[in-house]
């Protein structure tokens, strides 16, 4: 099939471009090809197979912790306090930013170690034979093809068989049988095809350098992006009897994989990092300005969102613009005497609880996201509307001039925050930017630095009027967060922007121009199951950047 | 005297005593180290800058007093080196907003890499790399840092995030060195093993050279199946691999001056008012790794560029970031900025005294020592990396010409880095890009 596309996240940068002549080049579109980015593209032709980079990835220490759990049922999360991954483009699974230093070379070793002693501490449990009656060798033997297809994902080749049993040999020769399979097992949890995914394709290529990813390659793709972990026996065996080789083949293991309890971990760590939850353990709020926040609740706020988005993609319309308009959230007893909600729950499980429609609009009113851009005093219109445009529109905004003093301005008495914030848009200097942030933050005005809600300001009534500008297809004023939360759910750019973060997240890298046509298909497909998440996922699984590569070419070294 | 060899035995009976200051483990030292006391390179970084009235010493190139913000460092004023008018120029050159040139090039002297990876200020369609060449830290781990125990030691407060901001160190070009933030961790990788019995730590060391074998034939034979960028990674991780294995053998000894510092309860790393209680343990793991020859290369990075931590302890509500974009005449807020910077002069001096109650030879440890405080740019509302703050304190074992303020009309700081490498013992004649290089900045070495 041959069609000439032009991608709407192009257009979106050529479109901004435009609009951006007045606001002093303060534009920019992260769906815009890294680079120059504003220029409009010409046309371009999705013609034959095209994969885009497949960098070689390594574990994250989410993927590291599941990996081993579901590999020897070993829950100790040892990989929590690894140093933490080097983040990119807000996610911290991106391949190119991933390295491996000496530091944490140690911590590998000494984690496999203690795995492994773990793991040989029943012995009866780890083999799949008797080394009484199989005898020692060969149990040995059994063992590493046997546990070691589950850790590399894959077969072993004779050649890495006899290079483990020279390794149990050496540790049977010093300390007996057992130890012999711990030492297999520290080599297993450092080696390369253990912590990272590496991926040559098949042998023959479909077009010029582009081969298939092989079925273990698949199936590892399909569970590290919708499980952040190895695959299962089914995975494997639909690897090994040849049925992940169609696209229909790989939808159908996407959606039974996405029925499994670790599809929610996954997604659950994606709309963290999507929403820039973690900051939230390092916020600092002050109790006397807010007498209801204790260092307690922070935790539970970002629960509840977590809550919240796992309740629409999985239980409910599973449809993107639900996060930004639904009125009821997912609360337990101690986060519904936080906000204040009369009848909610009893206990400290999570529960469904309607609320006021004229208050609440999805992941805009949780505290979480609320609490996340507010001061420790104050709230922010500036990081309010930065969110948006950022997190939620996939825009890039500038940091302040060099020269900008970007102190809040200090809390008075006699004046709302949007008094005091004014001289951003009289000032011209800072007004070319703020007003892509600070009238959508005024939106939020009814929400405290701790995300609750509040009729006044200083003791003076607020004015949560605010304005959109500069984006695809919702400029203009509107009145308060729900109308914004609407807004947010009809626009292009928002569900755009969903798609992109996935696309980067799942593939743990950035879109470039080889990616265009499996980003159109991407946008096309969420926008065919109307805008269902889920099915973004599956669609994630359909391209040429997921089922082919280019074929390694290496140099001699 | 006739060497020998310390067991291991007597070492650890040490640990309960009474610290003793002991000449450098002369007794336990090898025929090869016992010849000279090691020289050891400290990296002091803190962002954001500084308050340039109250850092500037008043004086005489000999006969200064320092302002407000070095007045903590009085006791060592012997021993410092207040530099003035140099500049990063190579941060004026390649990609990158101030804040990533500035804390990218502090210890390369070179241009970021270009690359997708970090959307970068003033220009939001472009993107930037890591920084594009080693640091000094650990050029200098590679040369001085082969027979102890860890090349060098990179440790963080708060440092948390992961980006081309928050790193100071490279092994090389697009090869980011993370800090450890976990002062718990740290010391568990560092001292944990010395308190292990003999015969234990030996049959340890040889499964561990048995594994790591396999391990590094698996990485050398996937290397050359690669292609060339998945290639650099995986041989950057052989490189660690086969690093911890050569150094599995490295002497490790606890005794006279070495003593591992005493942890308290478990702090959460990451909590903001946790800082300085997080940056004392930090201060003093450091300090004891160099006193026990454990390394002669570390660092110590406080948070990162932009931070937004609040000096909650010095009375503040207000991030430091914030504070640095306040204007000069803004009095209050510059105060702050000043008493940041204060406060971290007491924490040098904190290092410092450290250093300084270990004799060594004629004079201390820190006289064998080199400790550079560095900063991304000059100050927060220009973001200039031009006359940036910077400060150089212990004696290299005399090859420093210390005690002094001296001041440059825009040197560059690479000149800097070679002049530290050459007090060090190793004398290269340019670091970094070359086109940023004139030699060793004058007025420093002996």
């Amino acid at each position: 099939m041959i069609h000439a596309v032009r991608l709407p996240w192009l257009l979106g940068g050529a479109l901004a471009f435009g609009a951006a002549a007045s606001l002093a080049a303060c534009s920019g579109h992260i769906g815009d090809p890294p680079g120059e980015g504003t220029e409009e593209a010409p046309a371009f032709q999705c013609v034959g197979t095209i994969p885009g980079k497949s960098p070689i990835r390594r574990m994250t220490r989410f993927e590291y912790n599941n990996t081993v759990r579901d590999l020897l049922g070993d829950d100790t999360q040892p990989a929590s306090s690894f140093v933490p991954e080097e983040e990119a483009m807000g996610f911290d699974n991106q391949a190119t930013a991933l390295g491996v230093t000496q530091i944490l070379a140690e911590q590998y070793m000494v984690a496999a170690e203690q795995i492994a002693a773990r793991a040989v501490s029943d012995l009866g449990a780890l083999l799949p034979c008797d080394p009484a009656t199989a005898g020692e060798q060969a149990c040995a033997t059994t063992f590493i093809q046997s546990f070691g297809r589950r850790a590399y994902r894959r077969p072993l080749t004779d050649d890495e068989v006899a290079r483990l049993q020279d390794v149990f040999s050496w540790g049977r020769g010093e300390e007996g049988f057992s130890s012999g399979i711990e030492l297999v097992l520290q080599v297993m949890l450092q080696s390369p095809h253990f912590l990272y995914r590496v991926e040559f394709g098949m042998p023959d290529p479909v077009e010029a350098d582009v081969v298939p990813l092989s079925p273990h390659e698949i199936a590892s793709r399909l569970s590290y992006m919708l499980w952040g972990s190895m695959p299962d026996e089914a995975l494997f065996a639909a690897a090994e009897e040849g049925r992940l080789g169609t696209k229909d083949e790989v939808a159908s293991e996407a959606r039974r994989m996405l029925e499994d309890p670790r599809a929610r971990e996954a997604v659950a760590n994606f709309n963290a990092q999507w929403l820039g939850l973690s900051h939230l353990d390092n916020i600092k709020k002050d109790s006397s300005t807010y007498p209801k926040f204790y260092e307690g609740i922070r935790p539970l706020w970002r629960a509840e969102t977590l809550a919240f988005l796992e309740d629409v993609i999985f239980e409910g319309e599973g449809d993107i613009g639900s996060v930004f308009t639904a009125n009821y959230s997912m609360l337990n007893a101690e986060l519904a005497s936080f906000y204040g909600v009369e009848g909610g729950p009893a206990t400290q499980s999570f529960e469904r609880v309607e609320l006021d429609s004229t208050k609440s609009s999805g992941i805009l009113t949780h505290a979480s996201v609320l609490a996340a851009t507010g001061k420790p005093n104050q709230t922010s219109p500036v990081h309010r509307g930065k969110f948006v445009r950022e997190r939620l529109l996939c825009q890039i905004l500038p940091p302040p001039p060099n020269n900008a003093a970007f102190n809040a301005p200090d809390i008075r008495p006699d004046a709302t925050t949007r008094e005091r914030f004014a001289e951003h848009s009289e000032n011209p200097a800072c007004a070319g930017c703020h007003v892509k942030m600070d009238p959508v933050g005024f939106g939020f005005e009814h929400y405290d630095g701790i995300g609750l809600y509040r009729d006044t300001d200083q003791g003076l009534p607020i004015d949560d009027s605010g304005e959109l500008v500069d984006t695809r297809g919702i400029d203009g004023p509107f009145e308060g967060v729900v109308e914004l939360g609407q807004r947010l759910a009809q626009s292009e750019e928002a569900r755009q922007c969903v798609a992109t973060q996935w696309f980067r997240f799942a593939y743990g890298r950035v879109e470039g121009e080889d990616d265009r046509c499996s980003m159109s298909e991407i946008q096309k497909a969420f926008e065919a199951s109307g805008f269902n998440v889920k099915e973004l996922l599956v669609s994630l699984t359909q391209t040429d950047a997921f089922r082919y590569r280019r074929a390694v070419v290496t140099q001699a070294p | 005297m006739k060497q020998r060899t310390l067991s291991r035995r007597t070492l650890l009976r040490g640990l309960g005593g009474v610290a003793v200051g002991l000449p450098f483990l002369g007794a336990m030292a090898d025929s090869a180290r016992a010849t000279a006391f090691p020289k050891r390179f400290v990296v002091f970084f803190t962002g954001l800058g500084t308050v340039r009235p109250a850092w500037i010493p008043t004086g005489t190139e000999t006969d200064f007093t320092f302002g407000p913000i070095l007045a903590p460092l009085e006791p060592f004023k012997k021993k410092t080196l207040v530099l003035e008018g140099v500049d990063y120029e190579s941060a004026y050159h390649g990609p990158g907003d101030p804040h990533q040139q500035g804390i990218g090039h502090a210890l390369t002297g070179t241009e970021l890499q270009e690359g997708s990876l970090f959307p970068y200020a003033c220009n939001p369609g472009k993107m930037v790399g890591w920084a594009g060449g080693i640091s000094l830290d650990q050029f200098l781990a590679d040369k001085l840092g082969q027979t102890t125990r860890f090349p060098s030691l990179e440790f963080g407060v708060q440092v948390q995030y992961a980006n081309v901001s928050a790193r100071i160190s490279y092994r090389g070009p697009g090869q980011p060195v993370p800090p450890e933030d976990d002062p718990y961790q740290a010391y568990t990788r560092i001292f944990s093993d010395l308190g292990t019995d003999p015969e234990a730590l030996a049959r340890l060391r040889a499964q561990r050279k048995t594994v790591l074998d396999a391990v590094t034939g698996d990485y050398n034979r996937l290397s050359t199946r690669l292609g060339a960028s998945d290639r650099m990674k995986v041989d950057a991780h052989l490189e660690a691999v086969r690093e911890i294995e050569k150094r599995l053998d490295a002497p490790g000894v606890i005794g006279g001056s070495c003593n591992p510092p005493v942890l308290g309860a478990p702090v959460e790393p990451l909590e903001n008012d946790n800082y300085p209680e997080i940056a004392k343990t930090q201060l003093d793991l450091l300090a004891m790794s160099l006193i026990c020859d454990l390394t002669r290369v570390a660092s110590i990075q406080w948070t990162t560029v932009q931070t937004g931590k609040v000096f909650s302890w010095l009375g503040q509500d207000e991030p430091h970031h914030t504070l640095s974009h306040s204007s000069d005449s803004d009095t209050k807020r510059q105060q702050a900025l000043i008493d940041i910077g204060h406060w971290h002069a007491q924490q040098l001096a904190y290092l410092c005294q450290k250093l300084d109650s270990v004799p060594e030879g004629d004079g201390t440890v820190l006289d064998n020592t080199v400790i550079l405080w560095c900063s991304d740019i000059a100050q927060g509302n220009t973001h200039a990396r031009r006359d940036v703050p910077l400060l150089v304190l212990g004696g290299a074992g005399g090859a420093l010409r210390t005690g002094r303020h001296l001041k440059y009309a825009g040197a560059y700081h690479n000149d800097l880095l070679i002049a530290i490498s050459h007090a060090m013992g190793v004398p290269v004649t340019t670091f970094g890009n070359p086109l940023y290089c004139n030699g060793p900045l004058s007025g420093l070495l002996v």
